[in-house]
């Protein structure tokens, strides 16, 4: 059952299957417009860009970094946090929702997952520099070695990080590949063009739909989500404990797990929103992400929205309940208040504040505010990051050894970098990708369209 | 559709006889160890408070996710809200106990205190009856309120209760995120006076909506049983089970979460809360609540005949009932009694409450249709299928 009248229209327009699949492909035949070179060519600059900071970061070192010994997390960690938190997104959505079968995540799972692919390539990026000597990166793999009894710690938060993420990245690209295999096939059986039907021919692996081929797929489907699900809350928990297991004040704090996860969640759906206003606008697609569907994340965003905000002040309520002079002294004296306050109140702002518009109807219904938002989103969720490192670090213990922090060009090369990956990475999905997984709207038209 | 629930006699005196159990529990426990009193009240009250919260948060999550398929069910959460005033009635005593239970009441522990001195603008008698009230009465008004709208949805029909029930929940919620974390630091935390933890409100968050699910859940299997919820098939257990196998697992994790994090930060001040718990008489209790509400329903609802039996599922929900004794047990008694006490007066105190709570609930119940009548996505629920 599906009660249209509560529940809202997912596909407009009175489609047909066949007419499904054309629309969907169509941006894939068609020339390649003039804002995609535009755009490619922005993000291959800021690549250029990034690649001349990660040239000085291994040729120099760390060195080259705006951090310090105080300070030694700095803009690598916080924007590698911030990536991870987007690439939670597209398994939140398509594993959370498919398990809770939410039919509007059809026009929307394809582009989240794909977000999420690379984005934690963008995430990965930075550990790997900040090691320094990037040739040794391959010692933080556990495996027989001939450097003695050297081995991984095993009890570092940081090495369980490594395990978590690389992980969650073959289970997300794999999830994502095995929902594209339908619609690979769809596209190798309608294209005109000789080449694309190899290729899409042979990554669609013979797929005929069979009824059995789809009892399979559906199978592999619902099994990658329930066993991806626990993976998200486990990489973003791990993520948190690089900083919880520490003794330093503002980081030791038993809450931040689920806080961790739930604003990854938060900082990834806000990314979707981002980009799914500008998929439908640019593609028309007005009639698959419907109003419907920019309501829904809406919400969830608001519900969510007050998680963190409960979370915020259950913080800043506990540093003074616990009494302790170097917790107190960081939430209070260097975070509402001192030298990164404005920080904090734009990550309050953008974070629990903005979203509270969505309370209303009207606004979640005009897409402008609500693009605006999501973007404030994405920048209050930076902004957190940026308090928890540095705040902390900046001002520990022993007031000898309090620094400050400011990024260098390079630490800002590598960020815009990433922003320039993820950009063309972006790109290149909407080029050769079908954006909207076609044989997953088939599968709710009937109920869901008018 | 239109059955209502009758009340057996035989129910009504088995319910009545727990609660005299009860009474006599609590009598003896006031004339002869007056602190076991004092604390098997917190915990009974807190266990149902508990219940309330997750129910009524059930119910509101249902109205804002818009859920189809419990729709049917949702006059058991509904009656679950009828445990508030009860609550607050019980609770009152609480009040003439705190100086049994609390440390920080103790005017004369505080003057030596320079912890307790800090906290004292919030940890103080007043403030704390204050809280007190003004919890309750948020949660009395609101629920009253959501059911109102159900109730009136059945007489008059049409999606606009829907709608009002949707709004009022989102203000239910938020309210809920700052009355419930208040209350978990103020009746549970504050018992361990120098210990904090963030996660703490949280964590007793999840262990109320975890069991109160359990709790929805097997009186729709006891009343199914009974010929009630005729529609009830295997993709509602389907459901149901699933819900309580994820909040399981988030219950685990939540109490993990907090567990390492300061096993391995190791400093004094929080790692002192889990030393009479690991090492000492608690142990095998502190055990046995991981494994009562984890280990146990992880494995067994993995499997595939348990989750068809209904009397196999029944069995394993009243385990679950127990698991969150154990749980509310641990965090009241370490901290009030510093020993281990199983006997008359907490058992005898559980039945009296679990006697007295069977019976708000069967009454609540009775008094209005089982099933609501005009909710718009009441034929999903009916209808359900899981695919």
């Amino acid at each position: 059952m599906y009660i249209q009248k509560v529940r809202g229209i997912l596909v407009e327009g009175n489609k047909s299957f066949g007419q499904i699949s054309r629309d969907v492909i169509a941006p894939l035949d068609a020339k390649t417009p003039l804002w995609w070179y535009i755009s490619a060519s922005l993000a291959m600059g800021a690549i250029l860009f990034g690649g001349w900071a990660i040239y000085t970061t291994i040729t120099v070192g760390i060195g080259a970094w705006g951090v310090n010994n105080n300070v030694a997390w700095g803009y690598a960690i916080i924007n590698f946090v911030w990536w991870i938190g987007i690439g939670h997104a597209g398994t939140a959505f398509s594993i959370f929702l498919l398990l809770m079968r939410q039919k509007w995540r059809t026009s929307i799972n394809r582009a989240a997952e794909a977000m999420t692919v690379v984005a934690v390539v963008c995430a990965g990026l930075f550990p790997l520099l900040h090691m320094g000597r990037l040739w040794n990166a391959f010692f933080i793999f556990p495996y027989w070695n001939t450097r003695g009894p050297l081995w991984d710690n095993f009890n570092s938060p940081l090495f369980w990080d490594v395990v978590a993420i690389s992980t969650y990245f073959m289970a997300s690209a794999v999830f994502w590949y095995i929902g594209m295999i339908p619609d690979f096939a769809t596209i190798r059986d309608t294209t005109a063009s000789k080449i694309k039907k190899k290729v899409y021919g042979f990554f669609s692996f013979g797929w005929v739909g069979s009824a059995k081929g789809w009892l399979r797929f559906e199978t592999a489907s619902l099994l990658l989500g329930g066993l991806a699900a626990p993976l998200v809350v486990a990489v973003h928990s791990i993520v948190s404990m690089d900083f919880a297991t520490s003794i330093m004040p503002g980081w030791h704090t038993t809450i931040f797990p689920p806080y961790f996860v739930v604003g990854a969640i938060f900082s990834g759906f806000g990314m979707v929103l981002t980009l799914m206003i500008i998929v439908r606008k640019v593609y028309k697609f007005q009639e698959y992400v419907t109003q419907s569907h920019l309501d829904a994340i809406a919400r969830i965003l608001t519900f969510i929205s007050l998680i963190m905000a409960t979370a915020y002040s259950t913080e800043l309520f506990m540093a003074w309940y616990g009494g302790q002079e170097y917790e107190m002294f960081t939430f209070m004296k260097n975070r509402v208040t001192g030298e990164y306050t404005l920080a904090f109140w734009t990550m309050v702002t953008c974070n629990a504040l903005i979203p509270q518009i969505f309370w209303f109807k009207k606004i979640r219904k005009n897409i402008t505010i609500v693009f605006i938002a999501s973007i404030f989103i994405n920048i209050g969720m930076w902004f957190e990051r940026y308090v928890i490192v540095v705040t902390s670090l900046s001002k520990d213990f022993l007031p000898s050894s309090w620094a400050s922090y400011s990024p260098t060009a390079v630490e800002i090369g590598i960020f815009v970098g990433t922003l320039g990956i993820f950009l063309f990475g972006v790109l290149l999905f909407f080029r050769y990708i079908p954006m909207i997984a076609i044989s997953e709207v088939k599968g709710i038209l009937k109920k869901t369209s008018k | 559709m239109d059955q209502k629930l009758v009340i057996s006699p035989k129910f009504k005196i088995a319910a009545f006889v727990m609660m005299g159990i009860g009474l006599i529990a609590f009598i003896y426990a006031f004339i002869s160890h007056p602190g076991r009193g004092w604390a098997n009240l917190l915990i009974n009250n807190y266990y149902f408070i508990a219940l309330a919260i997750g129910g009524t948060f059930y119910y509101a999550m249902q109205n804002i996710t818009q859920a189809g398929w419990s729709v049917g069910f949702n006059r058991i959460p509904l009656a679950m809200a009828n445990f508030f005033p009860v609550l607050f009635i019980l609770m009152i005593p609480v009040m003439f106990g705190l100086h049994s239970l609390y440390h920080w009441s103790h005017p004369e522990a505080v003057a030596h205190d320079a912890l307790l001195q800090h906290k004292a603008p919030f940890l103080n008698a007043p403030f704390f009856i204050i809280r007190f009230v003004i919890y309750f009465a948020v949660w009395i008004g609101l629920t009253q309120l959501l059911r109102k709208l159900s109730f009136k949805e059945d007489v008059e029909g049409g999606i606009r209760f829907f709608e009002k029930s949707e709004f009022l929940s989102k203000v239910y919620i938020f309210a809920l995120a700052l009355t419930a974390s208040g209350a978990a630091f103020d009746w549970i935390m504050s018992i361990d006076a120098h210990w904090f933890s963030t996660i703490f409100a949280l964590r007793n968050f999840v262990m109320g909506f975890y069991h109160a699910l359990v709790i929805i859940f097997l009186v729709v299997l006891l009343l199914n049983k009974q010929g009630y919820f005729p529609f009830l098939n295997e993709d509602h257990m389907r459901d149901f089970t699933k819900y309580i196998f994820v909040l399981c697992i988030i219950w685990a994790y939540m109490w993990f979460a907090q567990y390492i994090l300061i096993w391995y930060a190791n400093l004094p001040e929080e790692a002192i809360y889990y030393m009479p718990r690991t090492k000492g008489e608690f142990t095998p209790l502190f055990y046995t609540e991981l494994i009562v509400n984890w280990l146990v329903p992880f494995f067994l609802l993995l499997i595939g005949k348990i989750l068809r039996s209904k009397n196999m599922l029944i069995v394993l929900m009243i385990i679950l009932m127990l698991g969150q004794y154990v749980d509310v047990y641990m965090q009241v008694t370490v901290g009030t009694l510093h020993k281990l006490n199983i006997g008359f007066i907490e058992i005898g105190s559980f039945i009296g409450f679990i006697g007295l709570f069977a019976f708000v609930l069967m009454w609540s119940l009775s008094k209005k249709p089982l099933v609501s009548k005009n909710h718009p996505l009441l034929e999903e629920s009916t209808h359900h299928h899981g695919h």
